[in-house]
């Protein structure tokens, strides 16, 4: 026995911690990169003395404050709507069966890149959008677009508004998946149906027998968006202000810019953008802390309704007016990629044409084939080592330790701007020539966490009483490993596949710093795209961008059906 | 004892796999530099060669060396780094990709840029690394700050341009504008590819509803902007178009003064000057903003958003430089039907726009051979039709054959065409110093508050 495992189980043994170092020494790596040239080391440019030059230059910059101001209160605001706004669907749809299908109608959201759902929020809301033309003139009076501040105004409203749109979805799956786990579900379920045969109305009975078990569970996720949008770059850059931006998108510009003396300024810009995204974090601690200790009386003083009827028509106008903004924001993409002339105020195309399709087409498909090739190196290499790391936490009895799981959740937790400069230099420094990897290398990143995360509930869950009776036949650990788990697994596989291929699939970022702009994917073009001239080509882009996920994700639930389908 | 042997491989198994990983993916970056079909074939060599025989020694020695280039350049991968945000000029690369696929065996890839500063950085970052002879820019696409910022910087590949055949027909001894880059003398370190004007356009439907006239001066234009409020934007310095807006109100407003101060637009900027030419345009940025979209408190980040606005309806006159682009946007429906082109009457900002090789390119010879084709009869004729892009072309069409020049005729003028009797005196762009002046002064003014 020990021979003809020991490959196997050792390599099984390993990989939590290959997992570890191959997540951890890029990110490492990055914050040095940025952290030497923030504080003056700048060899390339001739500048190595240590100071505090660029936080210097950073403090004089005009606007800073608004731009942190704007990084810090966009992203507490849009994560604060999207979590009320989740609790309110949750607790008014408790247990009916409109959360499956809100559930079904939101889960797409999910995988919708960031720069699609920027663009296509930005058609909608804009003087010219499909809003304003429903409403013109009959009722606006307008028949120019009228002269108003949305999108890219000063307060960051669009910016919330592409956020909490954005982050909603996650919020919700998130709460969902944590609900259905056997044990918090009937902990909750009981708990739930005690509250209402003590009278409790349903609103009620949740926000006080479920929601202080459920979230603890919700926590990570929203740390995770916290930190997300307090750095994202793609919905502000598209939707935000510009005199100034947030500061994520400064600091690019700043790397970007012609002037490479900035270069220092951007890097002590990138390690004040971690104390912002920290300080974000450390505010909704507070948040949860004082909602802790403000509500602590309420949830057992024994009032059994806090005017739950206006809730419930709350979040059935609120839920109505997501999903109907939703789908007026696909209608319009579809309309404008088929629009011919579209003149103002007409809610329908003057003409339709297929010519920005054509057009499209002819510079699509190596796009498509670079983008679905990253996508799927990363999310090979992804899946084979959460598999194994996964193997290797059943094989030792024992979860993951709190520290690796961390490591894991890493790249989403630092804000990327941060270090994926740093990577970029570091590179730079070593001189390595290779663009397909190091994207690769990149998307690996940010699809690890993903994929790890949704396969782990499922592996977890895994009827271990097969893989004994397995072993106790005499079937070696690889055995049991590929004959027995394996094919148990193939529906979340296949999903979390899905999963990681959307994720790669909207990287801007990692795509655009580390492919040095070699490597065109969908959505590097169609933020290219997006700042020109064509609103037609620009739809069909993003139309594209939601089709190429949704491919993936019909593939992952065919495919089970004709494997396992049953015979007759 | 088994514990420790396993002990030790696990200390090194983890290495070894990375190892096994890293060199499994930088094999698979054939993806990026895929192989290259042989077998193209050359024809002549050189586009317009004359014949060997007439030639002078010194013309044959640098024909030969042409013919090395051509011969080193067959089967290169030349990464060309341009801007990539108009599809029409994007659809002009990949036919230029055909084009040095077939005739000289080049796979051409065309790196789309969002800014061309992004490519600048790059280089530099690649250089300072001591990266000089594998950099992964062969040619880019430049003109202005960009091209003094590399000069300056010496990244760029320096006296190759007298070298390329057709870099003879911008004639570039009668035609300063082909060796000065914003008064900057190029230095054999860039070819002229085209040339631009400040072209202004607006919606003649609206016009005829409102009754009020396109503006032809700058002053006319502060005047319909008060009287159409909202309809009309620049985008925000540094963006290119921007700027440029913003240096022919420069030009213009200080035309009134003395020679000699009006002169010093043409040298670096300094304190003196500055307060000297600037503040005519603060007086009159002061005066318009108020008036432009947005009450001036938003500006596009880039110059093509404007004509997206213009299609919108959300403004009523923009400006381009490429005034080709007008027709091709009506066209492929981005603008109405009803949209017309016009130049000022006060004078039109004029620059010219090139490709450059910079110092550490890895494939040199191929780039080289590209920028010739780029100045080819045949690419300059198709680039100036405003069917395929309207970017003039460089060529001194003086010096070609009467049935050259017809290809460079456009077969139809397009209603929303730039008129051909449209005069407009030419006004060069001042030294490239201002550019960061304006940028920065106007930042300050009129972009973000300290608080």
């Amino acid at each position: 026995m020990v021979d003809s495992t020991s490959f196997f189980t050792r390599w099984v043994k390993l990989s939590p911690s290959i997992l570890v170092i191959l997540l951890i020494v890029p990110v490492i790596a990055g914050l040095f990169g940025v952290l030497l040239p923030a504080f003056g080391w700048l060899p390339a440019l001739g500048e190595n003395n240590i100071g505090l030059r660029g936080f210097e230059a950073f403090w004089l910059t005009p606007g800073f404050v608004k731009m942190l101001a704007l990084s810090f209160s966009t992203s507490l605001i849009s994560t604060f709507f999207a979590v009320v706004l989740s609790i309110l669907i949750l607790g008014n749809y408790f247990n009916s069966r409109l959360l499956n299908s809100i559930q079904k109608l939101l889960g797409p959201i999910l995988v919708i890149p960031h720069a699609a759902a920027a663009i296509a929020i930005g058609f909608l809301v804009a003087p010219s959008g499909l809003i304003m033309r429903l409403f013109s003139p009959w009722l606006s009076g307008a028949s120019l677009p009228p002269d108003a501040l949305l999108p890219n105004d000063p307060y960051g409203v669009s910016i919330i508004l592409g956020l909490t749109l954005k982050e909603l979805p996650f919020v919700l799956l998130m709460a969902m998946a944590a609900m259905q786990q056997n044990e918090i579900k009937q902990v909750i379920q009981g708990q739930y149906k005690v509250a209402l045969s003590l009278g409790y109305y349903p609103f009620t009975a949740f926000c006080k027998a479920v929601l202080p078990g459920l979230y603890p569970f919700m926590r990570l996720p929203i740390y995770a968006i916290l930190a997300y949008s307090s750095a994202s770059i793609e919905i502000p850059l598209i939707l935000g202000p510009n005199t100034p931006p947030t500061l994520a998108v400064a600091i690019m510009q700043w790397f970007n810019d012609v002037d490479l003396s900035l270069r220092i300024k951007a890097s002590a810009g990138a390690l004040v953008q971690i104390l912002v995204t920290l300080c974000v974090l450390f505010t909704w601690w507070l948040i949860e802390q004082a909602v802790k200790k403000f509500s602590f009386s309420k949830l057992t003083n024994g009032r059994r309704k806090y005017a739950d009827f206006i809730w419930r028509a709350l979040t059935h106008c609120l839920t109505l007016l997501v999903i109907f903004s939703i789908a007026l924001a696909l209608l319009g993409l579809v309309l404008w990629s088929f629009a011919g002339y579209w003149s103002f105020p007409n809610a329908y195309p003057d003409q339709l044409v297929t010519l920005h399709w054509q057009s499209a087409f002819k510079q699509l498909p190596e796009t498509i084939s670079d983008t679905v090739l990253v996508a799927l190196a990363a999310t090979g290499i992804a899946l084979f080592f959460a598999l194994f790391a996964l193997e290797a936490e059943q094989q030792r009895q024992k979860r993951l330790s709190s520290a690796t799981s961390l490591m894991i959740y890493l790249p989403l937790l630092v804000p990327s701007i941060a270090f994926l400069f740093g990577i970029v230099w570091v590179k730079e420094l070593i001189g390595g020539n290779a663009v397909f990897s190091m994207v690769v290398l990149g998307h690996l990143l940010f699809v690890m966490p993903y994929v790890f995360l949704s396969l782990a509930t499922s592996y977890r869950k895994l009827d271990l009483r097969y893989a004994k009776v397995a072993a106790s036949l005499g079937c070696s650990p690889w055995k049991v490993f590929y004959a027995v788990k394996l094919p148990q697994l193939v529906p979340p596989i296949l999903f979390s596949a899905a999963l990681g291929l959307a994720i790669s699939f909207s990287q801007y970022l990692p795509t655009l710093l580390l492919g040095g702009g070699r490597m065109n994917t969908l959505t590097t073009e169609a933020v290219a795209i997006a700042s020109g001239a064509s609103r037609r080509i620009s739809a069909v882009y993003v139309i594209m961008q939601l089709l190429l996920p949704a491919v993936g994700f019909i593939l992952a639930w065919l495919i089970p059906k004709l494997l396992f389908r049953p015979r007759q | 004892m088994p514990i420790i042997k396993n002990k030790r491989l696990l200390f090194k198994t983890p290495f070894l796999m990375l190892g096994l990983i890293c060199m499994l993916l930088a094999n698979c970056s054939f993806i990026n530099a895929r192989e290259i079909e042989q077998g193209a074939s050359v024809q002549g060599t050189s586009a317009q060669g004359a014949p060997a025989q007439r030639a002078s020694a010194q013309r044959a020695s640098a024909q030969k060396a042409w013919q090395q280039t051509l011969n080193e350049a067959r089967g290169e991968s030349v990464y060309f780094y341009a801007w990539g945000g108009d599809p029409q000029v994007n659809r002009y690369l990949q036919w230029i990709a055909e084009q040095v696929d077939v005739k000289y065996g080049i796979k051409l890839e065309h790196v789309k840029l969002a800014q061309t500063s992004d490519a600048v950085s790059r280089v530099l970052a690649e250089v300072s690394a001591g990266n000089m002879s594998e950099g992964q820019v062969d040619l880019l696409w430049i003109n202005g700050l960009n091209f003094a910022t590399m000069a300056q910087n010496k990244l760029l590949e320096a006296s190759w341009v007298s070298l390329l055949p057709n870099f003879a027909l911008t004639n570039p001894q009668q035609n300063p504008a082909m060796t000065m880059d914003f008064g900057v003398p190029t230095n054999g370190m860039e070819a002229p590819w085209g040339r631009a004007a400040l072209t202004f356009y607006y919606d003649s439907a609206y016009n005829k509803a409102t009754s009020s006239p396109p503006p032809s001066t700058l002053q006319e234009l502060l005047h319909w902007s008060a009287q159409n409020p909202g309809r009309f934007t620049y985008s925000k310095p540094p963006d290119f178009l921007g700027l440029s807006f913003l240096k022919y109100a420069l030009i213009i407003l200080n035309q009134q003064q003395e020679a000699d101060i009006f002169a010093k637009l043409y040298q670096p900027p300094t304190d003196e000057s500055e307060l000297q030419l600037l503040s005519p345009l603060w007086e009159f940025l002061d005066r318009l903003h108020p008036y432009l979209w947005r009450k001036g408190q938003y500006f596009v980040t880039d110059g093509a958003s404007i004509r997206r606005l213009v299609g919108d309806g959300e403004l009523q006159l923009g400006f381009t430089f490429s005034a080709s682009d007008i027709p091709g946007a009506v066209g492929r429906f981005g603008l109405p039907p009803s949209i017309r082109s016009f130049a000022m009457k006060d004078g039109s900002l004029s620059n010219v726009h090139f490709v450059t090789i910079p110092v550490n390119a890895k494939h040199k010879a191929g780039a080289k051979v590209v920028a010739n084709f780029l100045m080819s009869i045949e690419a300059q004729a198709k680039k100036q039709q405003p069917s395929e892009w309207g970017d003039r072309t460089v060529l001194d069409l003086s010096l070609l054959a009467p049935d050259q020049q017809r290809m460079f005729r456009s077969p139809d003028q397009h209603p929303s065409a730039l008129p051909v009797s449209a005069k407009s005196p030419s006004l060069s762009e001042p030294h490239p110093q201002w550019n960061a002046v304006l940028t920065e002064a106007w930042e300050r003014r009129y972009g973000a508050k300290r608080w």
